[in-house]
């Protein structure tokens, strides 16, 4: 899928969160957003998934503008507190990963992801039971699980530790390296083993708020 | 008194009738129930009866102005209501979207209102004590015909799309990637809802219908393993008040909602009461052990 945006801009009220942004990805590109806490990141992303309204600026998705897009299962999303998702009431893992699958997804792609994200052993177990390192790939799971074009993970190491890190950091790259887009929204975490392609970063400062680059794997931005 | 109950459940057409009813609501209540409790709208219940109360009240009026066809069967207006109520809270929640209650409150007050308009403007006002409180055990034969489609309905929509109905539930964010539009699913949700509250409201009564939808769940929540052990768990003990409360509305000539109310509070306090003395006794051995 390629992702167009021309000249974004995106506020609350009288506070200009976003101005003037303009990106292209393509099809197996890899951007990192960067940015304190406040600087847009998230009201960026709300855009780029239609959520907030994008006026004035476009966005066009596979030539398709945002307002009339509607392929969104090309799309697997990971929010930054799984806001919204009920936790108390009682549901497992395997229950929620096959309420959330497509139909022509099979049982084999189901359990070959959660093998890969080393929850195999945790399938019957219930949601609110979990770590916050094992929800997170969870939910990681159940983002792949329809076979996305475009993956986006919203702060997506907030809450496991050091060693899940290293691996959640190599799972997202080998994906990437079947070809699948990655945007991927960090707040603090140093960006060296990263192998990105593109970097958005973000600042609260209005007037200037933001800054892209192009990022060559062998090392050195353009 | 117990075997006088279990004889006549099967020789009275009546009780008959009352136990056909219990046993569809039975299922019926938690099953929806359990999503309504997923998606935090417990109180939805109360809201719907409310406004299907005027349709009931509405009914009464008709027909003490000469459309007695109205007085037999004032549950079809009360349906049409609940729906006309339900809508008007999708329409409530998104003028007020960050205080969604609000608009519960606004649909209920004007629910309350109109019923007790038209209650007094209706002649023969008898029955409202009924329609408070539920009297199942003086269902007639065209009730029963309407729960059964009611609930052959509701089960069908569950297999064709029982998996999206919990997905959104669950987690309406993510809704839109399994391809979902969650707008229309409210309005779909909100209208079986408010089918399903109003026939609720015969064998409950206005006041009761969230309960006999939430308190088995409630206690469904508190030993189910899963999703589906809780909504089976909840569905026993939702047929268990409906028997015994069945029993008591019969046995002592109180009103069959407030019974089986009163049946579901104990399950769920005896639930709640023996899960908290097995988890006590498991830390007492552990630290043993320890």
């Amino acid at each position: 899928m390629q992702i167009y945006i021309n000249k974004l801009t995106f506020g609350y009220g009288i506070k200009t969160v976003i101005k003037n942004l303009s990106l292209t990805l393509n099809q197996g590109d890899y951007l990192v957003i960067k940015g304190k806490n406040g600087s847009g990141k998230s009201t960026f992303i709300k855009c780029l998934l239609g959520i907030n309204d994008v006026k004035p600026g476009s966005i066009f998705l596979d030539e398709t503008d945002i307002t009339a897009f509607k392929k969104w299962p090309k799309f697997g999303y990971v929010s930054q507190t799984f806001d919204g998702f009920n936790y108390e009431f009682p549901i497992t893992v395997s229950e929620l990963l096959n309420v959330s699958s497509a139909n022509n997804v099979s049982v084999q792609t189901r359990l070959k992801l959660l093998d890969q994200m080393k929850i195999f052993n945790i399938q019957n177990q219930n949601i609110n039971s979990l770590s916050g390192g094992q929800l997170q790939r969870v939910f990681i799971v159940r983002a792949m699980l329809n076979n996305p074009e475009v993956l986006i993970l919203d702060e997506p190491t907030a809450s496991i530790d050091k060693q899940n890190k290293t691996f959640f950091y190599e799972t997202i790259e080998a994906l990437n390296k079947q070809g699948i887009t990655i945007i991927l929204i960090t707040h603090s975490d140093s960006m060296e083993h990263l192998h990105y392609t593109h970097v958005l970063e973000m600042y609260a400062d209005s007037t200037n708020n933001f800054s892209t680059r192009q990022h060559s794997t062998e090392g050195g931005d353009e | 008194m117990f075997l006088s109950f279990i004889t006549d459940l099967f020789q009275q057409d009546f009780m008959l009738r009352a136990l056909a009813a219990g046993f569809m609501l039975g299922i019926l209540a938690p099953l929806l129930g359990s999503i309504v409790v997923v998606r935090r709208l417990s109180f939805i219940a109360d809201t719907l009866g409310h406004f299907s109360l005027v349709g009931i009240s509405v009914s009464l009026f008709l027909s003490s102005i000469g459309f007695s066809y109205f007085f037999e069967k004032p549950l079809y207006l009360g349906i049409i209501f609940s729906v006309i109520g339900g809508l008007l809270i999708e329409f409530f929640r998104r003028s007020y979207k960050n205080y969604k209650e609000i608009s519960m409150v606004i649909v209920m007050s004007l629910g309350a209102a109109l019923s007790a308009i038209f209650f007094s403007l209706a002649s023969k006002t008898g029955s409202l004590y009924e329609y408070l409180f539920g009297s199942i055990l003086t269902v007639t034969n065209y009730y029963i015909y309407l729960i059964f489609i009611t609930l052959f309905i509701v089960s069908l929509l569950f297999i064709l799309f029982g998996k999206k109905i919990v997905a959104v539930s669950f987690d309406e964010t993510n809704a839109k990637f399994l391809g979902i539009n969650v707008n229309i699913f409210q309005i779909i949700f909100m209208v079986m809802l408010s089918i399903v509250v109003s026939v609720l409201l015969e064998a409950a009564g206005v006041l009761l219908i969230s309960s006999m939808m939430v308190i088995p769940v409630a206690a469904g929540m508190r030993i189910g393993w899963s999703y589906k052990s809780t909504v089976i768990i909840s569905i026993i003990f939702s047929e268990l008040s409906v028997l015994v409360g069945l029993w008591g509305a019969y046995s002592f000539t109180i009103p069959s909602g407030a019974a089986i109310v009163s049946v579901n509070i104990i399950i769920l306090l005896i639930v709640a009461l023996t899960k908290r003395i097995i988890s006590a006794r498991r830390i007492k051995n552990l630290s043993r052990k320890v």
